[in-house]
């Protein structure tokens, strides 16, 4: 798992925190944290206060006998850890929280739904001997997890595996053609492409709170080339007009207008189909069927069955999809249709997991694959890629580009997710509900972070009364 | 076709991977850390120019690039400091020519590459100074770079228009060939003594 080390870091933080001599430290960082709640939001003024606070803590730290004798990558580990609790308490306060980037948020993603229709490689300068859509999906797939985080880093970590991903296919084409290592020609073009037809969830926002919120000294080198990569796509597709993509005109206007009919054909199936998520056009059932997983996980915390919790919803939402086809969009049924299909029937299955016993990672944890399992893998991987967009293609293009969600992880994370909700990793060292500013409409972000990731970790109470069963006491309470 | 007939697969100024997160060691006195944004139009040579320069004086057994978008690489001066410069290189197409104030904002060296053998290129080099002059930070150390130098027979833009541009806007010139590797660590030791240096007391 990619932020492991930072989650280590976070833990070793709150490890030291409840030492006695931290007393000072946790009274800070609880009323900093409080602090927030007295004023409106003001992006600026909060953005200064959460650095100089971070800056401030991390001197400290460094000279307090708590980390004396301790290397720089202790107390880089402990800045991170402090990043991450203090952004995780203020996301709900900080994230997406004035009207214009929320307003901002709706329209990047609106013209991006459109764009994504027409827009082809060639439009942005991608040479044809670049061009790999296929592998591409893994670098959307990693833009979209960008939700699932909290913390400024982790968020940041999905933009630069995207990135990676990028520079990898790139690299491993240009080897293949005997040309040049790929630059930043070869790159941002990609990267725009990918970010097209990913749409990101609050892209805007995001960024803007990556911009923010991650300590400034962290931000750099690498980091910040590819972050900044990551802005100027941003940039580069809110101002897409016909000229950027090198189209006449009124060919634009056309693709534009198309791309709207066709939207507003399938959102008329999506309303019917989704009532919880209306980030992205392109999350279906096999999506749905994991958040139902997920809110079930996050609020009841018991342990879970397949339920058939959605299969009539499910079904009378196929009335209303089968009614709106007259508009002729969907002809054929769609890719999304028979995924829906496909998922209401695995729901009613009894017993469902059997269904999946004949692809057997399906039920492996990380820890029991070996490099020997990396080839069989890869290709089980590449057969499922291939069947799924030949699939998708066979259904007609409308519906090609739209679900990315089927790989081989998502359907993974859900079935870890059924199987084993114990082991979710949590941090809860102390179990105090009130005084908490951030976790009263923490709520909200339910379906947005994945249960996997949530790090509902506390600070303990100033008076040291830290009572701890185990590491993950989910029964403290 | 590679930049120098070669195939170099790897490379290894990298100083890590992506996601290498964290700050590795920050600027003193004695070992500066440098951000060098490259500008100019596709082809001129930008990428060769880095590659050059990274892969020269690196043992290539070590990491495998990520390309050629970003490359870190240090270099030792006489004066026993040391200079790592983080370099950026900018997609050269023209329809991403309005992004690169957000790769040149905070940068402290800016080179400007143009080829040789293309008065277009030559042009383009000189927007770009003008926009780095408008917009970059004040104090930015500025290159200007003729590439390609070894197509002599090819020649459009005498070096003599290079250096009086250069010399009229305050800038170091020089002429390079990625291809035979001339002048290449000079253009980067040039840039290095041209830092202003951090007082040691700070
Ligand atoms: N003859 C010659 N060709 C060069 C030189 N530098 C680069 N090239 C060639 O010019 C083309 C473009 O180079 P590249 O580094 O990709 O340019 P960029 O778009 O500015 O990054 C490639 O075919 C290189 O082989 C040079 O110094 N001499
Ligand atoms: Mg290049």
């Amino acid at each position: 798992m990619e932020n492991a080390d930072v989650f280590l870091g976070l833990h070793d933080f709150l490890e030291r925190m409840r030492q006695p001599s931290a007393a000072d430290f946790v009274k800070s960082i609880k009323s900093f944290i409080v602090s927030f709640s007295n004023n409106a939001p003001d992006p600026e003024r909060d953005s200064a206060a959460v650095q100089s606070f971070l800056a401030n803590m991390e001197a400290a730290f460094r000279a307090h006998p708590l980390w004396a004798g301790c290397s720089e990558e202790e107390l880089d580990s402990a800045g991170e850890g402090l990043e991450k609790y203090v952004m995780t308490k203020l996301f709900t306060r900080v994230f997406a929280s004035i009207p214009d980037d929320v307003k901002t948020d709706e329209q990047l993603s609106e013209k991006i739904a459109l764009v994504q229709q027409f827009v082809r490689p060639e439009n942005l300068d991608i040479k044809a001997s670049f061009q790999n859509e296929t592998s591409w999906l893994l670098a959307q797939k990693e833009l979209q997890k960008i939700n699932m985080y909290k913390a400024p880093r982790d968020k940041l970590v999905c933009i630069l595996n995207c990135c990676k991903v990028i520079n990898n296919l790139l690299l491993n084409a240009s080897i293949a053609l005997n040309e040049n290592p790929p630059g930043a020609d070869e790159f941002l073009p990609v990267l725009i492409y990918v970010t097209i037809k990913a749409n990101p969830p609050q892209l805007h926002s995001n960024l803007l709170y990556i911009q923010r919120y991650r300590r400034q000294s962290r931000l750099v080198g690498e980091a910040a080339y590819f972050f900044t990569n990551m802005l100027s796509a941003e940039s580069f597709i809110s101002n897409i007009d016909a000229q950027a993509l090198s189209m006449e005109e009124s060919e634009f206007e056309r693709n534009m207008e198309s791309a709207q009919a066709l939207l507003s054909g399938l959102s008329a199936d999506m309303d019917g189909l989704s009532n919880q998520n209306d980030e992205s056009e392109g999350q279906i059932s096999v999506e749905q069927l994991i958040q139902s997983k997920h809110q079930g996980v996050n609020s009841t915390k018991e342990k879970e069955h397949l339920t058939p919790v959605r299969s009539s919803e499910s079904k009378s939402v196929k009335k209303v999809t089968f009614a709106k086809d007259q508009e002729p969009i969907t002809k054929v049924p769609s890719l999304s249709e028979l995924e829906n299909k496909g998922a209401t029937m695995l729901l009613k299955e009894e017993k469902a997991s059997q269904v999946f016993q004949e692809y057997p990672y399906l039920f492996a944890q990380v820890g029991d694959l070996t490099i020997s399992d990396v080839e069989d893998l890869l290709n089980n991987y590449k057969q499922l890629v291939f069947k799924y967009v030949c699939l998708s293609k066979g259904l007609g293009s409308a519906t090609s580009s739209l679900p990315s969600s089927v790989l081989p992880s998502q359907v993974q994370l859900q079935v870890e997710t059924m199987k084993a909700p114990e082991e979710h990793k949590r941090v809860e060292l102390n179990d105090e509900s009130e005084k908490d500013t951030s976790e009263t409409n923490d709520s909200s972000n339910q379906v947005l972070n994945s249960n996997e990731e949530k790090v509902e970790s506390q600070l303990p109470e100033d008076e040291e009364k830290v009572e701890r069963g185990g590491k993950n006491d989910e029964t403290s309470k | 076709m590679g930049c120098s007939g070669s195939v170099p697969a790897r490379s290894s100024g990298q100083s890590g991977g992506l996601n290498n997160l964290e700050n590795a060691g920050s600027s003193d006195a004695k070992n500066l850390r440098v951000k060098l944004v490259l500008l100019g139009d596709s082809g001129v040579g930008k990428s060769c120019i880095v590659l050059r320069f990274v892969r020269g004086q690196f043992d290539p057994t070590s990491k495998v690039t990520v390309g050629a978008s970003f490359l870190s690489q240090t270099i030792a001066l006489q004066d026993s400091t040391t200079v790592k410069f983080e370099i950026w290189d900018t997609a050269g197409q023209e329809r991403y020519a309005a992004l690169a104030p957000l790769y040149y904002r905070g940068a402290a060296v800016a080179v400007v590459v143009y080829d040789i053998t293309s008065p277009d290129s030559f042009n383009k080099a000189q927007y770009w100074v003008k926009e780095l002059q408008k917009h970059g930070s004040p104090d930015i150390v500025m290159a200007l770079v003729g590439n390609k130098a070894d197509l002599h027979e090819k020649r459009e833009v005498p070096a003599q228009d290079g250096i009086e541009y250069a010399e009229k806007n305050g800038m170091f010139f020089i002429e390079t060939s990625a291809k035979t590797a001339d002048n290449i660590n000079q253009l980067f030791e040039e840039i290095a003594k041209r830092l202003p240096r951090p007082s040691p007391s700070s």
